[in-house]
């Protein structure tokens, strides 16, 4: 049976980016639960897993009524201080009694939706990959609830630097011959497909969360340099408008550091083509160069100016 | 050059557990309010009388199930100080230690159930809260947040609202409250986990008694840390609650305070408090590291345990 999971990747609410001792604050959602960072090569702060009981339909691509019932495993992160994430998953099993069992059971098997009924895995796959119909287990919604909660947090001055729109990636785990597939559905949803060897685990979740991150990382770039309207502006203003790019989002740019060997080849197959790395240095490059260009332009008037009062 | 595997660690991404010394089962001897405790040693008496058959029974059970029949079996006494305070350790302990040894029986951890609100700088009744994942009625999808009535938690989904009146002034018809996993009919049961009548939070009696289940069977972490370890028996017993630590390990030679299961020796007077308290039980997720941990060490020494927490909690009523 798949594993299916939505992440929710948005800029933090704050004007400039926060420290790591506040990272711990905002992501301390449970007493007594450590918050995990890392340090290196980013830091990159993960809450604790917190779980969302369910009992609904899922999602079918023939229409079919399957119910599923057990608990969602949800958590929020925060990279860089700057790009907060809230991430959900659950891993569906069939269910060996055909009715709903007491709350204990389910909780026992923290993450996992057992299927009731008759399911096949493919027409649960297909049907989680497009928007929920209305009644059907809906992960996006939880995963938006956990990037509210850290974005609601006191300790932010909900005074960003850009206003972009989060974006949505939802992703389907199933074991078979290794393989991934990366498809932009809309301007800000986007639908993966991890193929994995053997058993799943929760590296394929890091994998999804860090896709989403560096996808989000393109997508507002493209927006910035779109906003930045080169060539249709003075160059100092279409300068200014790109200096949020260089303040806040171009040393961001880190895939894979946290994935194992087991999945730094999915990264690698999928920086082949599309070629996620090459479009980020080419967008980098671009914005770099618009700032020199205009660096240059102001030294030429202001040696030019000089040259005038002599 | 060859190529090098290179690995780079970081503690602070790590998460650490610590895992709980477990005897085999752990045998509650009583649960007074401080009222039983202040009517004087008869009332004491009258209890351990009735209890000491049954720890008899479960050591022997616990004996046979066990290779070698090496059974850990610790034994444990709470002392009422949250909801009412009088008397002093120093009078009252002596008094329970003694009755208890009177009758065959010998009290190995003795703990103050205000302990379990608050002990020292941790609270392990905010742990159990954090960690409650509420029974979702059918037709919960995630796209709402989890219906919560604050302060409360049930097992089902409760009647609609009464006295809400609907538009052109009709009074809306009652409907039963409908419990999630029910065969047939429903039992529904709705808890109050605490109010905040007085001057802070008042914590209700089955979530204190439900955090001291978790407590016993070892279940809960603070940092990963052991939210409270047991301390040895003072010399003399002091005159203060407060200054009583919040598990006081009596017998020196006693096996491990918390165990793989417990058993409660209960008057049949609690029997509601206790299916509020496993009302509660079956909605803690409590960490899978640790259920892991005691889950492989029980395997490891051919004890086989119930998947679910509740389960592994039991009861005698006489």
């Amino acid at each position: 049976m798949p594993v299916m999971g939505e992440v929710h990747t948005g800029l933090l609410q704050n004007s400039g980016e926060i420290e790591e001792s506040a990272c711990r604050q905002v992501l301390a959602l449970t007493a007594g639960e450590t918050v995990r960072v890392s340090r290196r090569p980013i830091v990159h702060a993960v809450s604790p897993d917190r779980l969302t009981g369910v009992d609904c339909r899922l999602p079918s691509a023939t229409q079919s009524r399957v119910r599923g019932v057990g608990t969602v495993l949800s958590r929020c992160a925060i990279t860089g201080g700057r790009v907060a994430q809230g991430s959900s998953y659950v891993r569906l099993t069939r269910a060996e009694a055909d009715r709903r069992l007491p709350w204990s059971h389910y909780l026992a098997r923290p993450g996992v939706v057992e299927v009731l009924g008759k399911a096949k895995a493919r027409d649960l796959a297909d049907g989680f990959a497009d928007d929920p119909p209305p009644g059907c287990l809906d992960l996006g919604a939880i995963s938006g609830r956990f990037l509210d909660l850290a974005q609601s947090s006191p300790l932010l001055d909900r005074r960003a630097p850009f206003k972009v729109p989060r974006t949505r990636l939802r992703w389907v785990a199933e074991s078979g011959e290794p393989a991934i597939r990366f498809v932009l559905r809309s301007d800000r949803t986007r639908s993966v497909l991890v193929v994995h060897d053997g058993a799943f685990t929760p590296a394929v979740a890091d994998l999804c969360e860090d896709l989403a991150l560096h996808d989000w990382l393109l997508t507002t770039l493209l927006v910035l340099l779109e906003r930045a309207r080169i060539g249709a502006v003075p160059g100092p203003e279409a300068a200014a408008r790109l200096a949020p790019a260089v303040d806040h989002l171009l040393h961001l740019w880190m895939p894979a550091a946290r994935l194992g060997d087991a999945m730094a080849p999915y990264w690698e197959s999928l920086d082949r083509r599309p070629g996620f790395s090459r479009q980020w240095q080419s967008l980098v490059d671009r914005v770099r160069d618009q700032v020199t260009v205009n660096t240059l332009a102001l030294l030429s008037v202001t040696a030019e100016a000089g040259r005038r009062r002599r | 050059m060859t190529s090098v595997n290179a690995a780079f660690g970081e503690v602070a991404a790590e998460r650490r557990i610590a895992s709980a010394p477990l005897s085999h089962v752990s045998v509650e001897l009583g649960h007074l309010y401080m009222e039983d405790v202040e009517a004087g040693p008869e009332r004491l008496r009258e209890q351990f009388r009735r209890v000491a058959p049954w720890a008899r029974t479960v050591r022997s059970m616990w004996q046979e199930r066990v290779p070698g029949g090496r059974a850990r079996v610790s034994t444990c006494f709470l002392v009422d100080d949250y909801f009412s305070r009088s008397s002093s350790p120093a009078e009252l302990v002596p008094m329970i230690l003694g009755t208890a040894a009177e009758e065959g029986l010998s009290v190995d951890y003795l703990a103050r159930e205000s302990a379990c609100a608050q002990a020292d700088d941790v609270e392990p009744a905010r742990l159990v809260e954090d960690r409650l994942v509420a029974d979702p009625p059918p037709e919960t999808t995630g796209s709402r947040p989890p219906v919560q009535e604050t302060g409360w938690l049930c097992n089902g989904a409760r009647s609609p609202g009464n006295g809400t009146v609907q538009a052109m002034g009709r009074a809306q018809r009652w409907a039963p409250p409908s419990q999630n996993a029910k065969r047939g009919h429903s039992i529904f049961v709705d808890v109050e986990l605490w109010d905040e009548d007085g001057p802070g939070r008042t914590w209700s009696c089955p979530f204190l008694a439900a955090v001291w289940q978790l407590l016993r069977l070892g279940m809960l972490r603070s940092d990963g840390r052991l939210p409270l370890l047991p301390v040895p028996a003072p010399d003399t017993w002091p005159k203060g609650w407060d200054a009583l630590p919040a598990v006081v390990q009596v017998n020196a030679q006693a096996p491990p305070f918390s165990a793989y299961t417990t058993l409660s020796v209960l008057s049949p007077r609690f029997l509601p408090v206790e299916l509020a308290v496993r009302t509660i039980l079956g909605q803690v997720a409590v960490d899978a590291e640790v259920l892991r941990q005691v889950a492989e060490r029980s395997e490891s020494e051919g004890v086989r345990l119930e998947d679910e927490l509740v389960d592994r909690v039991s009861y005698v009523f006489c």
